[in-house]
């Protein structure tokens, strides 16, 4: 005659001792796949301030983000992600209009990141950006 | 257990699956007096699936390019969470696949399971083996470390003195005249996607052939007598044996885990052990470092090599004897497994046995 008591409980038992196995071998391999943080992550990125020119933007790379440094008044620096609102393509700057465009679905934001007129839902996330001697600090 | 009856119920019906686990499982009978030895292809199992898997787990962050291969195994070994037990499972995974295999090997070997019907069996499983050695040689070169670097190029240089192709099969090996990017591109293909692919089909085959033909009882104890040649296809069975399931996954399992455990403690204890100091150097080639050595499953044909003064001799022993091995099935035609009949036999295995290890301890302090 069966002990279905003895039965159920071994089988819980041994259940247990299964699960608690699996979970520690696939946190160490969870842990192995997820995208750490990127280097330079935290970091500020600091930029000559020749290198943008009134009226002009500086396309370059900040945290490992594809982002924009704008001077649209002498001395007045705005810096945005350069990554469109609306689908994440990346957005062009037009000088003789002082806007940048989206090619992707003709998304258009002012100077100072506000939406124009297109689809994009919101404006253009802001970069903080200070004053350093001949450089812009970004970050 | 409805869910789980429900499930069951929904494949018997498409699949019959309860005839199939029974048949396979709770009324596979194996034999009364089998022992532990049989539990080491399940080992070998358990542990091919662990190279299987750091193996795809190293891929996602290896760089196959002399440039960068060596710092992308310092990235995943010191940066990646857990790259350094990925790593080093792999690593050390490797060496106790070799030896599982070899005591695999010999245990098949003096209980002569791989006398007919079983000889084939036996090739697949022998290829498997050189297989193997040879994933390990080629998984060698890929953290492109000065160790990586050199033991290849003393492999590779070995086949140079085979008479008129030996230049040529060198080339080939290597791609090229030296080791370089062109051997890294073609072991890193063969390592990850040509042996493995082989391996599995050589694995399938010798896993059909185990359970076609059943396992096979051990050449022990008063009431054994050799069977007669078989005439026909013939499965063997056990009757009146010892379920499968569970008594002999219960023992599968724990030496699985024995090893498992002997695995952790080399890993946790003697991380150090299959990584001397020229592992952790990148490749130059143009400082060889001293006493560079092949890794231990190789030292046997590495002093072979060592002892004939002609190298080509050397080779053509090793092979005699690879080749050897390999054919036993059909050399040795007799009906008789017990090694306690076969004393010239038993004395050969243990002679062979012997000169492999003292090879291999010479080969490591000369």
């Amino acid at each position: 005659m069966v002990n279905f008591d003895r039965r159920r409980f071994l089988g819980l038992g041994l259940g247990a001792i299964t699960a608690t196995l699996a979970a520690a071998a696939l946190w160490p391999v969870w842990r192995y796949l997820a995208p750490g943080e990127e280097s330079g992550a935290r970091e500020k990125t600091a930029v000559p301030r020749e290198r943008v020119p009134v009226g002009g933007a500086l396309f370059i790379q900040h945290q490992g983000h594809p982002s924009v440094l704008v001077q649209y008044a002498p001395g007045e620096f705005l810096a945005f992600s350069a990554i469109c609102t609306h689908l994440g393509c990346i957005i062009q700057w037009h000088a003789d209009k002082s806007e940048f465009l989206c090619p992707c679905h003709g998304g258009r934001f002012s100077a100072q990141g506000k939406v124009l007129g297109g689809p994009p839902p919101r404006p253009l996330d802001p970069i903080t950006v200070t004053l350093d001697g001949d450089r812009v600090l970004l970050g | 257990m409805e869910l789980k009856k429900r499930i069951l119920d929904f494949l018997d019906l498409r699949l019959g699956v309860r005839d199939l686990l029974a048949r396979n499982l709770t009324e596979y009978l194996l034999p009364r007096n089998i022992n532990v030895w049989y539990t080491l292809g399940a080992v070998l199992l358990t542990l091919f699936a662990i190279q299987f898997i750091t193996g795809i787990l190293l891929l996602v962050y290896y760089d196959p390019n002399t440039e960068h291969a060596f710092a992308s195994v310092q990235r995943i070994v010191n940066e990646v969470p857990f790259g350094w037990l990925v790593r080093n499972l792999h690593a050390v995974g490797a060496n106790f696949i070799v030896l599982a295999l070899l005591l695999h090997m010999l245990s098949v070997l003096f209980m002569n399971s791989y006398k007919s019907p079983r000889e084939l069996t036996w090739v697949a499983g022998f290829l498997i083996l050189l297989l193997s050695l040879g994933m390990c040689l080629t998984g060698y070169l890929l953290p492109w470390s000065q160790l990586s670097f050199w033991a290849t190029t003393v492999a590779t240089k070995s086949p140079d003195e085979i008479p008129l192709i030996g230049d040529a099969v060198v080339r080939f090996l290597r791609g090229g005249a030296q080791v370089g990017q062109p051997t890294l591109g073609r072991f890193f293909a063969l390592h990850v996607m040509g042996f493995p692919f082989v391996f599995g089909l050589l694995v399938a085959f010798h896993l059909f052939c185990v359970r076609r033909t059943g396992i096979s009882r051990p050449p022990f104890g008063p009431g054994y007598e050799p069977p007669e040649p078989p005439r026909t296809f013939h499965h063997e069975e056990h009757p009146g044996g010892i379920p499968f399931f569970p008594h002999y996954v219960a023992k599968d399992i724990a030496v699985i885990f024995l090893f498992l455990a002997l695995l952790a403690s080399v890993i946790f204890f003697v991380p150090g052990l299959f990584f001397p100091p020229a592992a952790f150097e990148p490749a130059d080639p143009f400082v060889t470092p001293q006493r560079i050595k092949p890794e231990w499953y190789f030292l046997w044909a590495y002093q072979t090599l060592r002892i004939f003064p002609n190298e080509f001799l050397g080779l053509a022993v090793q092979g005699a004897a690879v080749t050897f091995l390999l054919l036993l099935p059909f050399i040795d035609r007799s009906r008789e497994r017990r090694p306690s009949r076969r004393p010239v036999f038993v004395t050969c295995f243990f002679l062979g046995l012997m000169a492999f290890i003292g090879l291999s301890i010479w080969g490591h302090f000369s």
